[in-house]
């Protein structure tokens, strides 16, 4: 379980783990958006150093992380394949693959740094905001919100991101016993994917039953205890410089 | 008047499996009960009957003379469930936050939700461990911490369902001297088991659950010797006595 870091809380004292969750949540909407709708290479650059800084200032593993997110490479290189073969364009003479196009490829490029900053805007902000912190921020923002169910759509929100990395620790596991009972013999692709998704897919409603019926057990309820929050002015600090950095990447 | 009591509790799942059938029981403030029994007797539906996750098909559980089905947030206060997995029952992300989760679903204010959280990890000795992700614990240690979010709730009684399971020597002699704690601070245990040898020199009552009935009720020392022709195993050697078998020597 403790080997897998991605979309884990990792508890540390720093700046970023103290922070307000309200801010935080704040900035990492505008991060978000600012990767969403970045025009050019240099603002991807500009956030993807951004990240690294507050993977640095976070002290997390950032080593492990990155040799985790091999789970998203295929994703990723679906992402500029499908891109580079479907968007027409100029062939590519010095490459010997048939069918690209060089605007596909740029486009696919694009689409998969977005990715990628998403991805690693999820794991500074997984990484340093404890579950709970996380669904009292979501309530408190849904609150002022009129025929809204606050407490129960932050319990799903906390309950999804419990249950995130649980997964993924399940799913690791359950690759590796296959891969000691020789799965990679198998060539069909089907047939792997096969033994892959459909043992996960129980797993994972069952787990989710199990972490229901403990929820139960603890008397859950909707009318719970109510976060109190502090803010300080390194948190505005924070603040600050993400809305710089979505206002120049949006207005560029 | 019992503590808690069951009425004629049958449970008969979806499928037409009898699960339990009529078990009466009552159990007293602050006994020492184990429930034994085969895989498959009805031991945890039993269990799970108590704390109101399930809804008999007939027949009642009451609680302090109260149906449970009157209040069932007042069941769920009053008896605490430690599930035998416990690394599939944690919904925090650190050991403090899953011990808060309970008292924050009473609506505790924020500082008695802190105040109750430190008291109970420090009864069970995790209070070093509060920052740490609880699914790198030890197995001794989580099943510490499930013990100590459910006293968070302050229950009458704790149900301890197969709280050995998977543990090493040094494990179990943790945990178990955790339950006698609990015990001798007052708390009304019930220990679901089938490894009666861990546990039965400490408890004051064994009931036998067979195929959904309860076979057996007693004292230890009167009801083991029968354990074996319910799928049992009988711990005592040739002269021992019950009270000689503990792993606390």
């Amino acid at each position: 379980m403790a080997e897998i870091t991605f979309f884990h809380y990792i508890h540390r004292d720093t700046v970023l783990h103290r922070m307000d969750g309200r801010l935080k949540l704040v900035c990492m909407l505008l991060i978000s958006l600012s990767a969403s709708f970045a025009p050019a290479l240099h603002h991807y650059l500009l956030l993807f150093s951004l990240l690294l800084i507050a993977l640095r200032t976070a002290k997390l593993p950032w080593t492990a992380l990155f040799k985790e997110l091999k789970f998203f490479g295929f994703i990723i290189l679906l992402v500029i394949s499908i891109n580079a073969y479907t968007i027409p364009g100029d062939p590519i003479s010095y490459l010997p693959l048939p069918g690209l196009s060089r605007q596909g490829v740029v486009t696919g490029l694009r689409f998969a740094g977005r990715l990628i900053n998403i991805l690693l805007v999820c794991v500074v902000v997984t990484g340093t905001t404890s579950i709970r912190t996380f669904g009292n921020v979501i309530e408190w923002f849904l609150r002022p919100v009129p025929f809204v169910p606050e407490t129960r759509i932050a319990t799903m929100v906390s309950l999804t991101f419990v249950l995130i990395p649980v997964l993924f620790d399940q799913f690791a596991e359950m690759m590796t016993a296959q891969k000691a009972r020789c799965i990679e013999l198998r060539k069909n692709p089907i047939k792997r994917l096969y033994f892959a998704v459909f043992p996960f897919l129980e797993q994972t409603l069952r787990r989710t039953d199990q972490i229901v019926e403990a929820m139960e057990a603890r008397g859950y309820s909707e009318l719970r205890t109510r976060a109190v929050f502090k803010s300080n002015k390194c948190d505005w600090l924070i603040l600050a410089l993400c809305l710089l950095v979505f206002l120049y990447v949006i207005l560029s | 008047m019992p503590l808690i009591e069951t009425q004629n509790l049958t449970h008969v799942f979806p499928d037409g499996t009898v699960a339990i059938e009529n078990i009466n029981l009552k159990i007293y403030a602050g006994e020492f009960v184990i429930i034994a029994g085969a895989n498959g007797s009805g031991k945890t539906v039993l269990a799970r009957h108590l704390n109101g996750l399930l809804q008999p098909t007939k027949g009642q559980v009451l609680i302090e003379g109260q149906p449970i089905c009157k209040n069932i947030v007042n069941a769920r206060k009053k008896v605490g469930l430690v599930f035998q997995d416990p690394d599939r029952q944690f919904v925090g992300q650190t050991v403090a936050e899953d011990v808060a989760f309970g008292p924050e679903n009473l609506n505790l204010p924020p500082t008695q939700v802190e105040t109750v959280v430190k008291a109970s990890l420090e009864v069970v000795g995790l209070s070093p461990f509060s920052r740490q992700n609880p699914h790198v614990l030890s197995g001794g240690q989580k099943r510490k911490l499930a013990i100590a979010g459910i006293l968070a709730m302050k229950p009458k009684i704790i149900i301890f369902d197969e709280p050995f399971t998977g543990l090493d020597y040094p494990g179990v002699v943790q945990v178990l001297q955790q339950i006698l704690h609990l015990h001798a601070m007052g708390h009304t245990i019930l220990l679901i088991t089938h490894e009666l040898e861990k546990v039965l020199a400490h408890a004051d009552r064994l009931v036998i659950i067979y195929k959904g009935h309860l076979v057996e009720d007693g004292k230890p020392e009167a009801v083991v010797y029968r354990s074996e022709r319910y799928g049992v195993r009988m711990p005592l050697r040739k002269g021992e006595e019950v009270k000689e078998m503990s792993w606390l020597k």
